[in-house]
C-alpha cells in the first residue's frame, strides 16, 4: 500500500489506473493467500487510518467495520480478487484490518454442520 | 512503509487489539454446472443479498510454436464467479458460490471447493452432458454433492431417475428437481446436501 504523502484527492473520482498499480504490481498478498469467504474485519475505524492511506484502502477498511469476506471486498470494490487479497494483506499489516481464515475442518464439523442445517431449514 | 500507519495508530492511542467479536463462522457451497444452466439464479434465488461478481484475472500460459521458436505465451484472462450469502446466526455465515462459466478453469474450482462443504451440481436436462465435468470433478474430490435438474418454464423433462442412470451418480448422492427461480426448491437442495455432509461427518466422527 502507498502510505506516501499524495495530493489530497477531491473526492471520489473514477480509477484511471490499472488494477495492480495498487499494488505496485504484486500479485501475491504477504500471507498465505485468504479463501474466498475469509472473514475480513477492521481493527480500527476509517477516521484513524494515516491521511496518506489510498482511497482504496480506506473504503475497504469502511466496509469491513462488519466482517466482511474476501471474495465481498473485492466484489463491492471492483477489484480483481488478487487485487483485493494484496490491499487486504497490507491493511493487515499496519494493524488496521485482522483477517480470520476459518478453520479447514469446520466443512466437516458435526456441530457446526448441524446448526447449518437447522439455519437452513428455518429460512 | 508499514510503519507510518502504525506509528499514527499509535500516536492517537487507538488500540490495534480487536475491538469487535471474533469474526463469524463461514461456510461455502460451490454451485457448479454447464454454461447458462441457472447457477447465479440458484444463488439468488436464496441469498440474502442479490449475486455479487468477483472477478480473478489469471494468466493463461501456452505452448506456442507459431512464433519465433518455441515461445511461453501468456495471456491474461478474466474469470468470474457469481455469489450470495446467507447469515444463518450472528456467528455464521454460509456462502453459495457459482463456478466460472468456463469449465476449464479447473484451479479456480480447486480455489472455491477449498473447504466448502460440497456442491450442487445444475443440470439442464436437455443439455446433460454439460454438467458432467462438475459431477466428474465432485466425485473426484470426494465431497458430498446433490444433482439438481432445473426445472426451465417450470417443466421437468426428465425423471430424477432418468438423470440419476444417465449420470451413474452413487446411490447416496441425491438427485432432485429444483426450479432454480424458486427459493423453497432451492432450501430443499441445500438441505439435501447438509444432511449429506452431516451423515458423512458422523460416520468419520465413529457416532
Amino acid at each position: 500500500m502507498t502510505l506516501e504523502p499524495r495530493p489530497p484527492e477531491p473526492g471520489p473520482s473514477p480509477r484511471v489506473v490499472r488494477p495492480y498499480v495498487l499494488t505496485q504490481g504484486r500479485t501475491k498478498a504477504p500471507e498465505s493467500t485468504y479463501g474466498l469467504e475469509a472473514q475480513v474485519r477492521a481493527l480500527v475505524p476509517p477516521t484513524q487510518l494515516d491521511r496518506a492511506a489510498t482511497p482504496e484502502a480506506r473504503r475497504i477498511v469502511e466496509l469491513c467495520q462488519r466482517a466482511t469476506s474476501v471474495a465481498e471486498v473485492a466484489a463491492r470494490m471492483t477489484l480483481p480478487l488478487g487485487v483485493a487479497r494484496v490491499l487486504v494483506g497490507d491493511l493487515v499489516a499496519v494493524g488496521a484490518l485482522a483477517v480470520d481464515v476459518g478453520s479447514p475442518d469446520a466443512a466437516t464439523d458435526v456441530a457446526l454442520l448441524e446448526r447449518l442445517l437447522d439455519g437452513i431449514r428455518a429460512l | 512503509m508499514e510503519s507510518v500507519l502504525s506509528d499514527r495508530l499509535r500516536q492517537t492511542g487507538w488500540d490495534t487489539a480487536p475491538r469487535a467479536r471474533a469474526a463469524p463462522v463461514a461456510m461455502k457451497v460451490v454451485v457448479a454446472g454447464g454454461f447458462a444452466v441457472g447457477k447465479t439464479t440458484f444463488v439468488g434465488a436464496i441469498s440474502e443479498i442479490d449475486p455479487l461478481r468477483t472477478e480473478a484475472q489469471i494468466t493463461v500460459e501456452s505452448l506456442g510454436i507459431d512464433n519465433v521458436g518455441l515461445v511461453e505465451h501468456k495471456t491474461g484472462t478474466t474469470v468470474a464467479m457469481d455469489f450470495g450469502r446467507i447469515t444463518i446466526a450472528s456467528d455464521m455465515v454460509l456462502y453459495l458460490f457459482g463456478t466460472p462459466g468456463q469449465d476449464r478453469f479447473w484451479f479456480m474450482w480447486d480455489e472455491l471447493a477449498r473447504g466448502s462443504i460440497g456442491g450442487v451440481v445444475l443440470v439442464d436436462t436437455r443439455r446433460l452432458e454439460d454438467c458432467f465435468p462438475a459431477v466428474d470433478y465432485f466425485e473426484a474430490l470426494d465431497v458430498p454433492f446433490v444433482v439438481a435438474c432445473n426445472l426451465f418454464d417450470g417443466v421437468a423433462t426428465h425423471h430424477p431417475r432418468e438423470v440419476r442412470e444417465a449420470l451413474r451418480v452413487p446411490a447416496n448422492t441425491p438427485v432432485v428437481l429444483c426450479d432454480a427461480r424458486r427459493k423453497s426448491h432451492v432450501q430443499e437442495t441445500l438441505v439435501l446436501l447438509v444432511e449429506g455432509a452431516l451423515r458423512r461427518a458422523q460416520a468419520r466422527a465413529g457416532r
